[in-house]
């Protein structure tokens, strides 16, 4: 009986749970496009898509401004645009320096250290801080006491403290404290060692049979001049067979030519004996003869025992490692950069890519296995970043494209989109009277045909002007972080994948354009001009929206936006220099890369997807409807600052 | 005791003591060893040293969006 009373009390104060009989069950497909859903379905290829499609309904749901992935899912979560969750690209900048840094998070240092010999010790604990703000749908759940289950949601690293059990998306860093940097090893002396785009080249050597090489870690900051922490590692390879044995300080694998590893553990010594953190990786032997050439993924943040916090509650993660072995922590998993600069060809992407797919639908699997109330929201990244991919396999008039590789690939987003309608299939088999159905995508997709380098345009038509006797450059010698500007002179900038700032006076250091009636007729000037640009090889208008963020956004940081949003054509994105302050001769350039197809546009042009086992009622729904509709489902009403209303209730 | 021994040309030579001189290089050798440090280990790969723009942009380059 004391016990009993002991419950009813706890249960009042909030400290446990009560029962909730309703489910939701939130399908977050990240990129999943209406057109080509529509292809597959009308071919027969997606039944369970068609079956839900018939049963609830299928709609267009119009994405944020602009339609990129942390700042579309941030208007899922909060309900609000970027005015008030304050993500308005995958990159902001400081205004005082102009220096570019990830939207969606921040690492903070220790604030104070002790010197002792060569070594620093931290005095204080160092933070990583979560950039989005406004409250989750998850969080205002917590509070009516409606458990929640949030697995791999973009923009929440660090997970937001809650008593919903969640697991960290994209935006998650590895154990570099990077968005992912590979290492490839090789003696093939006409590979270009250093830093690569998103990875590192190390020169080796095979003598006696072994090739002797480091794996590096993050930077020490526990040492003087924070050197990076690093363990040895030794392949021996077969002198006839294309066999290798890859020996690392806690364990060693056995790799044929063309086979990754599983993942392995590894930890790196940041103080001897007090402090050391612990990775996963895994190797895949590209050759063994006559060259040899190994590529190492970026180092992961072991879910088993993180080096910074992943989940809600802390032991979700070591839990989830428990029940799926290891699996990739990082937030955009598939490694397209390796791609990009051949370092694994599109057969070995795929099988990474496939690696990483296969790892979310097991964890899928047990997510839904144990639904039995409440909210279950399941975030699958693999179409994004495959149509990003292989988009030129799709596309006929694609520059990165060839009959060969159409011949290869044509059907690879096709067999995805397979592997998702088969995702649904099991969450179909499992629906029950009381449980609702979402499934939605943050945005579309298009090809990326052309670049539009936006820097280069505004310094031809004198918006942005270079120091005396300086010039433009070109491919990667255009330069970063507006190197040469003369900021005295310049009266706009570009930063980011849409944005376009003023150089505000003020705000900017070194600013000149002032508020008011100069920025307002300079705003006017650009946006015309913009809108009437037309690509040379096409006639085409190469920007189809230009949107001011101080009409598009409400909200305490509306403020802190980029002045204009740039809303690119199908078929246009912004150049690949230009999204960080580079300054290249030519404004349009052929998009060669293996990255082929992007979202980064007119947000009007890539709406999302919007499914559910119920009617759908609201006539044009938009991301920032799914928060209000989570909320209501539970009974709970939405808070002031979320702008829409439930998907299930007629626009009014 | 004299070290190594490269040979430069005098015409290179002169614009390397020129360049020593305006960035404060206490000498033209002390400018060449810098120089070639740094190109060494980025070579190599070895342990690359902190500079904060390019930390910046290899942390960004994960993401796919950026070169």
């Amino acid at each position: 009986m004391f016990l009993l009373l002991l419950l009813a009390v706890a249960i009042s104060c909030g400290l446990g749970r009560s029962p909730v009989s309703k489910k939701l069950l939130v399908i977050g497909i990240d990129g999943m496009d209406p057109q080509l859903l529509e292809r597959f379905m009308a071919a027969g290829k997606m039944p369970n898509f068609s079956a839900l499609a018939a049963r609830g309904g299928f709609t267009r749901l119009t994405t944020s401004i602009p339609p990129q992935s942390p700042v579309a899912w941030s208007n899922l979560i909060t309900g609000m645009d970027p005015g008030g969750h304050g993500i308005f690209d995958f990159i902001h900048r400081d205004p005082a320096t102009l220096a570019p840094y990830l939207s969606t998070s921040r690492v903070e240092p220790p604030r104070f250290s002790l010197p002792l010999g060569s070594w620093r010790l931290p005095l204080s604990s160092g933070a990583t801080v979560l950039l989005r703000h406004g409250k989750s749908f998850w969080e205002i759940l917590d509070e009516h006491g409606v458990p929640s289950v949030i697995y791999r949601m973009p923009a929440n690293f660090p997970p937001v403290k809650t008593r919903a059990r969640t697991f960290s998306g994209m935006g998650t860093p590895d154990l570099l404290g990077t968005y992912g940097t590979f290492s490839f090893y090789t003696d093939d002396l006409f590979v270009a060692a250093g830093a690569v785009n998103g990875g590192r080249v190390f020169p080796v050597t095979l003598e006696g049979g072994r090739v002797q090489a480091k794996l590096y870690g993050p930077y020490n900051t526990l040492r003087k001049g924070e050197p990076q922490a690093s363990l040895d590692f030794t392949v021996f390879v077969d002198p006839a067979e294309p066999v290798a044995k890859i020996v690392l300080p806690d364990s060693e694998t056995i790799l044929r030519e063309g086979e990754w590893s599983p993942w392995l553990r590894v930890e790196f010594e940041l103080l001897p004996v007090l402090s050391n953190v612990r990775g996963i990786c895994r190797f895949y032997l590209k050759e063994v003869h006559p060259g040899f050439k190994l590529y190492v993924s970026p180092v992961n943040l072991d879910p088993a025992d993180p080096a910074l916090p992943l989940s809600t509650p802390e032991s979700y993660s070591r839990e989830l490692a428990g029940e799926l072995g290891p699996f990739h922590t990082l937030g955009i998993a598939e490694d397209t950069k390796a791609l990009s600069g051949g370092y694994l060809n599109d057969e070995e992407y795929l099988q990474q890519a496939r690696l990483v797919l296969e790892e979310q639908l097991r964890a899928f699997d047990l997510e839904l296995s144990r639904f039995r109330s409440g909210l279950l929201f399941f975030y699958f990244s693999s179409l994004d970043l495959n149509s990003h991919m292989f988009w030129r396999a799709l596309d006929e008039r694609h520059p990165a494209g060839n009959v060969q590789l159409a011949e290869q690939h044509a059907t690879v987003l096709e067999q995805l989109y397979v592997e998702m309608d088969r995702a649904l299939g099991k969450a179909l088999a499992r629906l029950d009277d009381r449980t609702t159905l979402l499934v939605l995508s943050d945005h579309g997709f298009a090809p990326f045909l052309r670049s539009f380098n936006l820097n280069a345009w505004l310094q031809q038509k004198g918006y942005l002007a270079l120091q005396e006797g300086a010039s433009p450059g070109i491919g990667s010698a255009a330069g970063d972080f507006f190197k040469n500007v003369d900021w005295s002179r310049s009266r706009a900038y570009g930063l980011g994948l849409n944005g376009l700032y003023l150089n505000l006076s003020g705000r900017e250091k070194q600013g000149i354009v002032h508020s008011g009636a100069e920025a307002d007729a300079l705003i006017a000037a650009l946006t015309r001009e913009l809108l009437a640009v037309r690509d040379p090889a096409s006639a085409l208008p190469a920007i189809t929206r230009v949107d001011r963020a101080a009409q598009a956004y409400s909200g305490p940081y509306a403020a802190q936006a980029p002045e204009l949003l740039i809303g690119y054509n199908r078929g246009y994105r912004a150049g690949w220099g230009t999204v960080l302050g580079g300054i290249s001769a030519e404004v349009f350039e052929d998009n060669l890369d293996p990255w082929s197809g992007d979202h980064c546009m007119d947000f009007t042009l890539v709406p999302g997807v919007l499914l559910s086992n119920r009617k759908l009622a609201a006539s044009a729904p938009s991301l920032t409807d799914i928060a209000p509709t989570i909320l209501l489902e539970f009974g709970v009403a939405k808070p002031s600052q979320m702008k829409g209303a439930s998907v299930f209730e007629k626009s009014p | 005791m004299f070290g190594n021994r490269i040979k430069i040309d005098d015409e290179l030579f002169e614009k390397i003591k020129q360049c020593a001189a305006k960035a404060g290089y206490a000498s033209p050798e002390e400018f060449i060893q810098h120089v070639l440090e740094k190109e060494v280990a980025r070579l190599s790969g070895g342990d690359a040293p902190r500079d904060p723009e390019e930390e910046v942009k290899k942390r960004l380059q994960g993401l796919g969006y950026i070169e």
